[in-house]
């Protein structure tokens, strides 16, 4: 009974998040500070009402950059690259809303697809690298993620700065080309609502479509979806775009948002994709679970910055705690493999 | 003391719904191979694994060599003498048959490897055991039969007192099996105690002196190997008489669905496939034999298009699939049932459902080929189809959801049969079709096999058993070194004249010699 409670699925990814808990409080300890003040400072900042607005609105970034590393998850590849994808995203969809002269009603919907359409086809560029030069699509995610930073920091840095200041931004958009707002909530915005629907789009495409199942099927035994006559660099130039596109249009609404404009390091520093890597990762890929691992992180996240007001620990932890369950669930990835020759067939 | 190296007193084991083992008792006398037979899903392997440490009984006891034994790992198990060959392989494909052999217990020297010394075992093992192979090998590279004398290597060089072989022989050819039963009456003669999971009747009296058959998780059968038939096993087995199926010989030959010409396959510069012709026609099955390793699984590869050739032509019902994708391959009538069931034949993870709907997914009733649903499945006419297949291929599960690395071996063969089958595809590439299924259900197999053939299609049929190709083929190829080495037809074939060809003796096949 135990042994069989012990193989459950859920029992390494709660394990890991239980175990990073406790490696955080002995860290919290160590410093001569109290655990249990600082862990109730994030429950407390994050879950406060008058906090919930922007809560969601995080939960919203985490989940749509857990789908980016989610989707390429499901077929057994890893995407390291979405920093890159994001911040290409956000200057697309700047450059569209404030150079085009578009009025508002067209403006914001274009600038989020051109985000979708430029990350897409950038994060895209992997699996050719892949199929054609054997380029591991983890690797060359990872390598081209900082010139798509560099790229976009150059831009707002020099043609598009702000005139006059100091700091690395681009002017503030036009009033028209704010993301529309919900009611008079200041973070969440008609943003949320979409990328709620690209996670449903996820999952009904993963369970109930034809290319969702041959993703799945690719990820659990690549030989046996090449025999069946499967394209793995179909598969993953489909994948890659689609994680590429989410980025895009989470870059694209967190610039539509409030402050409306394009700070450099503006998009990276929160650590979106981190988190929602981790979420993805907690998640086994699996569509239905992204949204509920990535609550975890938005705790995580928000309850960092009132931890540090309240109990003096700095926010860091969080990226520290992060950091612990990423450890211990690719620790799993690799023991699984060692032992795939283990399984039990018979 | 008693003689008993093993004793199992009431062993239960159940998985969810399913009854694995319902109060089994075993005794093993010291010194002797007992043969444990039983139909697919009876509890075999259940059995074994819970000896062996790796699955833990709900209740029962172990008694090894008179001690009460509870074993939490298999580490304990090896600990206390015992060693396993299991049924799918457990060998780490990147490393070489030497390091393989030693994992776990290695010679060291100086606190690192000692490579040279664990080759030089492995090289003295095989020696003494007559079991062939290369010690600096990469396992990855090895065909089946040649991993599985590394499994064996790998339970003798931890020197096992009571050695359990869960179906060694399901890919072996007939030489290889007749030199492991030498391996295993030695070892037995040296006092070993061995356990013997089989299918086949044949090798249960050859080898072994008792036998109990176990059916749905009981016993239902001891005999003394000497004073029993093989009617008496299968009855016991089954519970019924199994009619063997009689091949009604060829019928009309149509076009010819399969033509290979002048293939060769190089891989890493060394020729596995040499300048190989043939040709399958509808309503015909045309049988390759042939010592595993010798050219006819990368031959099947490069039909599939899985590999590619060096040299040669591929035609499939008429088109040039020479350089084509596996998709358009298959797209041109193809369907394969390979030989590496969990590495290429199935995602163990995934479901039996989608497992059988792996290829069928974008044609009714799973798929919508066109119109407004074009792309989506239906998971209801995905899971009625399994259903269907499941009871027709009597496929023992506890239901559809099963992930397909939990069934019984001879039961997770069925499943990739199925899927292979019901593409109705004018060609089958066959390869080892029956590995580890059940007397009965090697029947049902080989009588599909057969209607298959008469609705007109063709079948590449690719097997170790002779008995399989003489019972089924109406032409008999030889693979030998890559090299097709002879042909027969089904009135020239027998199993000497086979079994002498496979042996690379091409010049005493002289006279049936075609090129
Ligand atoms: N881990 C598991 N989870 C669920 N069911 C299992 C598991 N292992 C075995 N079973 C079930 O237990 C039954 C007995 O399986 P077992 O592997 O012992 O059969 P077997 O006699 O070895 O058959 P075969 O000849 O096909 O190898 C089967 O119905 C199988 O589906
Ligand atoms: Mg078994």
């Amino acid at each position: 009974m135990i042994a069989r409670l012990t193989r459950h699925p859920a029992v390494v990814p709660i394990g890991a998040v239980v175990l990073a808990i406790l490696i955080g409080a002995v860290i919290i300890l160590l410093a001569g500070l109290n655990p249990i003040d600082a862990y109730a400072a994030v429950l407390q900042g994050s879950l406060d009402p008058r906090n919930l607005d922007y809560t969601f609105a995080v939960w919203g970034f985490i989940c749509g950059m857990g789908l980016v590393a989610a989707i390429p998850l499901r077929m057994g590849e890893f995407n390291l690259g979405g920093n890159g994808q994001l911040v290409l995203g956000g200057i697309t969809a700047y450059v569209v809303a404030s150079q085009l002269g578009l009025p508002g009603i067209v403006a914001v919907p274009l600038a989020l697809i051109a985000a979708m359409i430029v990350s897409g086809g950038f994060a895209a560029v992997s699996a050719p690298l892949a199929t054609r030069f054997g380029i591991p699509i983890i690797i060359s995610t990872l390598l081209l993620s900082p010139v798509a930073v560099a790229v976009a920091s150059y831009l707002v840095r020099f043609p598009l700065a702000e005139k006059g200041s100091g700091n690395a931004q681009t002017p503030v958009l036009p009033e028209d080309a704010h993301i529309w707002s919900l009611g008079d909530l200041r973070y969440t915005s008609v943003g949320l609502l979409l990328i709620i629907a690209v996670m449903v789009i996820f999952y009904v495409v993963d369970s109930r479509s034809a290319v969702g199942f041959e993703l799945r099927v690719t990820g659990a035994n690549r030989r046996f979806g090449e025999y069946a006559g499967l394209k793995p660099g179909r598969l993953a130039l489909g994948a890659m775009g689609s994680a590429g596109a989410v980025a895009g249009l989470v870059g694209a609404i967190i610039v539509l948002s409030s402050p409306y404009r394009f700070i450099d390091g503006a998009l990276i520093s929160p650590g979106y994709t981190f988190a929602g890597l981790a979420a993805a990762l907690l998640a086994g890929g699996r569509p239905a679970l992204v949204p509920v691992t990535a609550i975890l992180f938005t705790i995580l996240q928000v309850g960092g910055a009132s931890m540090e007001r309240t109990a003096e620990v700095p926010r860091q932890l969080s990226d520290v705690l992060q950091g612990v369950v990423i450890v211990i669930l690719a620790l799993r990835v690799v023991l699984d493999a060692r032992r795939a020759g283990a399984g039990k067939d018979s | 003391m008693s003689t008993a190296a093993v004793e199992l007193r009431g062993i239960s084991k159940r998985f969810d719904a399913v009854v694995a083992n319902d109060g089994i008792d075993l005794v093993l006398a010291r010194g002797t191979v007992h043969a444990v037979m039983g139909e697919n899903g009876a509890g075999k392997s259940t059995l074994m694994s819970i000896l062996f440490g790796l699955v833990r009984p709900d209740s029962g006891e172990i008694i090894v060599e008179g001690e009460a034994r509870s074993f939490s790992s298999p580490l304990d198990a090896i600990a206390a003498g015992l060693g396993m060959v299991h049924q799918h392989f457990r060998l780490f494909d990147s490393m070489t048959v030497a390091e393989n052999v030693v994992f776990g217990a290695e010679p060291t020297r100086g606190g690192r490897i000692d490579r040279a010394a664990a080759a030089a075992r492995v090289l003295d093992l095989a020696e003494r055991y007559g079991l062939d192979t290369d010690p600096q090998a990469r396992v990855g590279d090895l065909s089946a039969g040649a991993r599985q004398r590394v499994e064996i290597l790998k339970a003798l060089h931890r020197d096992a007192r009571i050695l359990i072989l869960d179906e060694p022989t399901a890919v072996l050819t007939p030489s290889e099996v007749t030199s492991l039963f030498t391996v295993v009456r030695r070892a037995a003669e040296a006092g070993t105690t061995v356990v013997l999971v089989t299918h086949k009747i044949q090798e249960v009296l050859d080898v072994s002196s008792e036998v109990t058959v176990l059916r749905d998780g009981r016993v239902s059968g001891r005999f003394v190997t000497a004073e029993t038939t093989s009617a008496e096993l299968v009855r016991a087995m089954t519970g019924r008489e199994v009619e063997i199926v009689a091949n009604p010989g060829t019928g009309s030959l149509g076009d010819t669905v399969l033509e290979v010409e002048g293939v060769s396959v190089a891989e890493a510069r060394v020729e596995r496939v040499s300048n190989v012709s043939l040709s399958v026609r509808r309503g015909e099955i045309v049988g390759i034999a042939g010592v595993s390793g010798n050219g006819q699984h990368d031959l099947v590869a490069a039909i599939l298009g899985t590999t590619a050739v060096s040299a040669g032509r591929i035609r499939l019902g008429g088109d040039d699939v020479t350089g084509a994708p596996v998709a358009a391959r298959r797209a041109a009538g193809l369907a394969v049932i390979p030989e590496d069931r969990r590495g290429e034949g199935s995602a163990v993870t995934m479901s039996i459902t989608e497992n059988l709907s792996l290829g069928h997914h974008r044609q009714p009733p799973i798929g919508r080929p066109n119109g407004f649903g074009r792309g989506w499945m239906s998971l209801a006419g995905a899971r009625r189809r399994a259903s269907e297949q499941i009871s027709s291929y009597d496929i023992r599960t506890s239901g559809e959801k099963q992930p397909v690395g939990s069934l019984s071996g001879g039961n997770a063969q069925k499943v990739v049969i199925a899927r292979e089958l019901s593409f109705e595809a004018p060609l089958l590439i066959a390869e080892q079709p029956t590995q580890g299924v059940d007397v009965g259900a090697i029947e049902a197999i080989h009588g599909r096999l057969l209607d298959y053939r008469a609705s007109g299609r063709g079948i590449l049929l690719v097997s170790h058993e002779i008995s399989e190709l003489l019972a089924l083929a109406d032409r008999v190829l030889v693979m030998f070194a890559g090299e097709i080495v002879a042909e027969f037809d089904r009135t020239q074939a027998s199993a000497e004249r086979i079994g002498a060809a496979m042996a690379g003796a091409a010049a005493a096949a002289g006279e049936e010699w075609t090129a």
